[in-house]
């Protein structure tokens, strides 16, 4: 187990290594510059020039490069070019709403489908199981940008109500903060909570078929505590891992969801920096982004590991 | 061939399954169709702007006159276009890395699955905003910038397939017997790869017009007058209060179109996974 | 067909005196039937809403609904009321010698004073300065206001208009970039700046100048607080103004708070408490945040203005800019060297359709010197060439070779702003009449400015672009900004000497009758040419609260606070 830790976290190295290399290229690539943005209608050669020495944006990639991941490794993510404000605080300030909005949304989806998932698979095939899983495959298939604009016209035109301006901190305010977050987390966690549904059903059909919960069906316990005490627990296995999974698009989704809602998160971050082509924060943003995706990966195989000593690792 | 009408078969006798068949085939043929059965040219200016759905026009104009009935149909095709050869990009290239990585292990195995990690850490409409700003906008780059976000998870699928079919033992027979390595790929493990394959391919599909439309949504994909679903909605934004019309329709279309591919690969894992055979 | 109704005209107690211009067409779309929209909006939202709630089923994701804000509106203002205002992009930063874009100068207008500033009718006033002379053509004097003072309490003097102005043109200490390349168009002319005493600056030109005081009110020659760059390094996060607000918390792409300066030399004119800018990106979000009361003022678009123009409790303030969009040809392509071709483009735009289209019929057909520069421009009517006339385009395609067998393939840069996007299609639309296949790309930004730049060469990878340019106040950057010989604005490649020449006549005298005659001449060629085809010069909506008072925006001035105060 310690072994497998280990390597599992040297794997780390040349997937960050390789998502780094991978993030500068594709800014380098990317046409249209930063000078551009900022000198608009008055640029002139010269002008150019200059700026780009000032940010070093005319030495060779290579040297850029090592500048930067050099900076990276000893905790410097640069500074934006458009704010001079260091990147890495700022980062982890977003990371902040990002978080709890991604957090908030994963709960909802689980108090949402995993109770549905259970139903829908113990009733198997029955008109139920049918309508739970249509139902969750709607909530996947509304696009959520599409979805965030409906509840919001709707809820203002029908209920005068506005999802409130002016973030604010859960630990400053955690009342006004979840008045703030509650819409576009709902909205988020629905569209995750299909996946989630779809795991748990099939996970339980599964742990259902096994021989120890015949068992203890013929010992003559009620069926709701069988299912409640050993199907559940071995059914959140595979819902744990799916964790993991719902990372990525969660942090996907966020990057829409805060769009919409005006959240100051890592995803409007990274789109604010796309749009101005800044590049040191674009850069920051995203390898942290794709970091934190990745550990929680290792976390959640981990845990796996962990949890279910069945499977082994050598 | 004999798989595939079982397959089917089952398919049919699931009502899910029999649904997510008959619409997706319905819209199939309203892609095929779309000129034949549209009333006017999508691109087209053809009454006053944001009129109301009437008899003349089902489905109202948008805020150029242009006949929304027409664009919804001829943009099934946009659509399908680009979930179909996004994922068929995808999945092609996540067969292939996904068997040489199952099947060899070793180096080749951690290289691939290394590069794959690599692409999958990012947020997959992230990557794909990426690409195609690199790639440049329109049908073509967006196609290809949502099939290599789609790469890894078919590499993923194919790969433990196939790790999980060495195991059996007709394939180690058959390798012990010295049959060459390409036939047994061929052979004997990709039929075993193709039912988690497809449920994946049928899924891929549907996330795959979904993040075209977010795409199209935040301006970056499919470029006018092209009238793709997701650029459709995208154009209703502004218009909502004015002419709700301009959105509820392709909204509905995108929304019914994506329910149905995964009802149809909810309805296909189900019948292709013999775990769950009971 | 396309039909355009009447446009019944304005109720005019609906609209204040701000609305000096064109709001002939805000109601023309009466016809769209809106009782019809709103049942339909309505009931598919209840649609798609029940299902969606249904698959999160429900529980807990709607918030409890807040009372419907209250429609009777009294007059009795609120003492230190704080406007809350919807922006629609994210501020880069608040260096006022810097920065150039919207939502940025929509703060720093509120920061940072100019010596004179621009009244409604284009006409001057002085702010920081208190009046000024012109002893000669070269020679400015201005005399400051008294006991102005900076955000940090210190009194303004002659000595930071001499700083101020240093910086913007780059003369002090290394690293100050101060005005970028604005330097060279605005102040590129000024030969010295000078305190004559704490509370008098001369300004020596070299050579006469009639855009000078023009000049001078745009935010490149806002009035700094030097020991606040020394202490910041520049002032992109930092507040060294005198403005009537000042920056307070900003939380990025979020909000920024701008409280009242309390030593603002004309404090008692201001009576808000203080503003409030909230980042609603989206357009229909920001007219639900309006309608609920979360925001008491936003930009809207002219399609939703009618929408908001239905609330009782929302009102509307139009304005006509001095901006327009133009398609501008990339004279490197050869078929576009054509002139024919470029003039058959001209004539094959149905501008008023566009107009409708795009604009929602909130807009006027103008040349480079938009119907809001007054007596400056020429007006599109008396153009010839700016009349839709079909027949005259095709004949002047035919002769330049081409028909409906030999087709032109050219492709056009719009950006994701809506109303270029909109008139790409438009256009495209248009052009396929007269046998030309137009390709659109939607550019994002950073791509659109990159790609901009280059339009007189082939690198650009496009023939036709659609721009959007602000002709500004005076003549002078309306023609040699954006035509001169090798003027930065002047992307496409234009050249002309007699317009050059013109343009140098022009700056240099004084007398309004000559200036408008060389002007109207350049203007004159400048169409003819049809390189930089332009189109339509839009109006610009606030919608605010009807407890909004006291706010006249204006093409001059749209950002101007300090009489406005909020009602009970």
């Amino acid at each position: 187990m310690k072994q497998y830790t280990i390597r599992r976290i040297l794997q780390l190295i040349p997937v960050l290594l390789g998502i780094s290399i991978l993030i500068f290229a594709v800014m380098k690539m990317i046409p249209g510059d930063v000078i551009s943005g900022i000198l608009g209608v008055e640029a002139t050669p010269e002008l150019r020039a200059q700026l780009a020495a000032k940010y070093g944006l005319d030495r060779p990639y290579i040297v850029q490069y090592l500048d930067w991941i050099g900076g990276v490794l000893r905790g410097d993510f640069g500074e934006s070019i458009r704010t001079a404000e260091p990147i890495l605080p700022q980062i982890l300030t977003r990371f902040q709403v990002t978080a709890e909005l991604t957090i908030l949304a994963a709960v909802i989806s689980w108090f949402v489908a995993i109770p549905l998932g259970i139903l829908a698979a113990v009733k198997r095939n029955s008109m139920a199981d049918r309508l739970i899983r249509v139902f969750a495959l709607l909530g996947v298939s509304v696009p959520g940008f599409a979805l965030s604009i409906l509840l919001i016209l709707f809820l203002s035109l029908a209920f005068g109500y506005f999802s409130p301006l002016g973030y604010v901190g859960f630990f400053e305010d955690p009342l006004r903060n979840l008045q703030i977050m509650i819409l576009p987390a709902s909205i988020l966690g629905i569209s995750i909570s299909g996946s989630v549904m779809r795991m748990t059903r099939s996970s339980v059909l599964e742990v259902l078929r096994q021989d120890f919960v015949r068992t203890v069906r013929a010992k003559g316990a009620s069926e709701r505590v069988a299912i409640f005490k050993h199907v559940l627990r071995s059914a959140l296995i595979p819902i744990v891992t799916l964790v993991g999974m719902q990372i990525g698009s969660l942090l996907g989704g966020a990057v829409i969801v805060e769009q919409i809602f005006s959240l100051p998160g890592l995803g409007q971050m990274t789109l604010t920096g796309i749009n101005q082509r800044d590049y040191p924060v674009v850069q920051g943003c995203v390898l942290f982004i794709a970091f934190v995706y990745v550990l929680v990966n290792v976390v959640t195989d981990l845990l796996y590991a962990y949890i279910d000593p069945r499977i082994s690792y050598d | 061939m004999k798989r595939l009408g079982q397959t089917i078969r089952d398919l049919w006798k699931d009502p899910m399954g029999r649904i997510g068949m008959i619409g997706i085939l319905l819209v199939i043929l309203v892609a095929i169709f779309a000129p034949l059965a549209a009333p006017f040219e999508p691109d087209k200016m053809v009454a006053m702007p944001k009129s109301a759905p009437s008899a003349d026009y089902w489905f109202g104009t948008d805020n150029y006159g242009r006949d929304i009935f027409s664009r919804i149909l001829y943009g099934a095709r946009v659509s399908l276009e680009v979930g179909i050869i996004a994922v068929g990009i995808g999945a092609v290239a996540g067969y292939i890395l996904g068997l040489l990585a199952g099947y060899f292990e070793g180096w080749v195995d951690r290289v691939i699955m290394c590069v794959m990690d690599i692409l999958f850490a990012f947020p997959s409409i992230l990557l794909a905003i990426f690409i195609s700003a690199v790639l440049g906008r329109g049908l073509v780059n967006t196609m290809i910038a949502i099939g290599i976000v789609n790469i890894p998870v078919f590499a993923r699928t194919v790969r433990a397939a196939v790790i999980s079919a060495k195991g059996l033992e007709y394939v180690s027979n058959a390798r012990s017997v010295g049959v060459r390595t390409g036939a047994i790929l061929v052979r004997h493990i990709s039929p075993n790869v193709v039912a988690p394959f497809t449920v994946q391919a049928t899924l891929a599909l549907s996330s795959a017009i979904l993040t075209e439309a977010s795409m199209s949504f935040l301006g970056l994909g499919i470029q006018p007058p092209d009238p793709s679903w997701g650029s459709m909605l995208s154009e209703a934004r502004t218009f909502m209060e004015q002419a709700p019309w301009m959105a509820i329709f392709p909204a509905l279309f995108i929304i019914v179109t994506i329910l149905l591919f995964n009802i149809l690969g909810d309805s296909l894992r189900d019948v292709l996974d013999p775990k769950l055979k009971t | 067909m396309l039909c355009w109704d009447e446009h019944p005209p304005f109720p005019s107690d609906r609209y204040p005196q701000a609305l000096a211009c064109d709001i002939r067409n805000l109601n023309g779309k009466e016809v769209l039937t809106v009782k019809n929209a709103k049942k339909w909006l309505s009931l598919s939202l209840a649609g798609v809403l029940l299902t969606g709630l249904l698959a999160g089923c429900g529980g807990g994701n709607t918030p409890p609904a807040s009372s419907a804000p209250s429609a009777p509106v009294s007059t009795t203002p609120v003492e230190g009321g704080i406007l809350k205002y919807g922006t629609d992009s994210e501020p880069t930063g608040f260096d006022p010698h810097t920065v150039s874009e919207e939502a940025s100068l929509r703060i720093i207008n509120q920061l940072y004073e100019t010596l004179v500033a621009t009244n409604a009718d284009m006409t001057y006033y002085g702010q920081l300065a208190e009046s000024w002379e012109i002893p000669d053509d070269v020679t400015y004097i201005f005399y400051l206001r008294k006991g102005v003072k900076f955000h940090s309490g210190r009194e303004m003097t002659a000595d930071d208009v001499v700083y101020s102005f240093d910086r913007v043109l780059g003369k002090t200490e290394a690293g100050d970039i101060g005005a970028l390349g604005s330097k060279d168009s605005y102040y590129g002319g000024i030969e010295s700046v000078e305190a004559v005493d704490d509370y008098t600056v001369k300004f020596t030109l070299k050579e006469p100048n009639a855009a000078f005081l023009g000049n001078l009110t745009s935010n490149y020659g806002a009035i700094v607080d030097k020991d606040v760059i020394a202490e910041n390094g520049d002032l992109m996060r930092a507040d060294g103004g005198t403005g009537p607000f000042m920056l307070g918390e900003w939380l990025p792409d979020n909000y920024v708070e701008l409280p009242k300066f309390e030593e603002y030399w004309e404090a008692d004119r201001v009576k808000l408490g203080g503003i409030t800018y909230y980042l609603i990106g989206d357009e229909a979000a920001r007219l639900a945040a309006l309608r609920t009361g979360e925001i008491n003022i936003a930009n809207l678009s002219s399609t939703n203005v009618t929408a908001a123009e239905k609330e009782s409790n929302l009102s509307v303030l139009g304005y006509q800019t001095n901006d327009y969009i133009a398609m501008g040809c990339n004279l490197s392509t050869p078929a576009l060297q054509d002139q024919n071709v470029r003039q058959a483009m001209s004539y094959a735009l149905d501008r008023q359709t566009l107009i409708n289209v795009v604009f929602n019929g909130q807009a006027q057909v103008s040349t480079m010197m938009p119907p809001a520069m007054g007596h400056w421009s020429l007006g599109a009517d008396s153009f010839d060439l700016y009349q839709f006339n079909l027949d005259k385009a095709k004949e002047l395609m035919e002769a330049a070779g081409y028909s409906d067998s030999n087709h032109l393939s050219l492709k056009l840069a719009a950006g994701l702003m809506d109303s270029l996007r909109q008139a790409a299609v438009v256009i495209q639309q248009q052009l396929s009449e007269i046998y030309i296949d137009v390709e659109i790309t939607n550019l994002e930004s950073g791509e659109y400015v990159d790609i901009w730049g280059k339009m007189s060469t082939p690198e650009a990878g496009f023939d036709l672009m659609v721009v959007s340019d602000g002709a500004g106040t005076d003549p002078n950057r309306a023609i040699s900004f954006f035509f001169g010989t090798g003027s930065s604005a002047n992307v496409f490649g234009f050249s002309n000497e007699r317009v050059d020449e013109l343009c140098a006549l022009g700056i240099a005298t004084t007398d309004e009758a000559k200036r408008e005659e060389y002007y109207n001449e350049a203007q004159e060629i400048c169409v003819e040419d049809s390189t930089k085809i332009c189109i339509a010069s839009p109006m610009k909506y606030f919608v605010s609260s009807t407890s909004v008072q006291g706010f006249a925006p204006s093409a001059a001035d749209a950002s101007d606070f300090r009489d406005t105060y909020l009602t009970q």
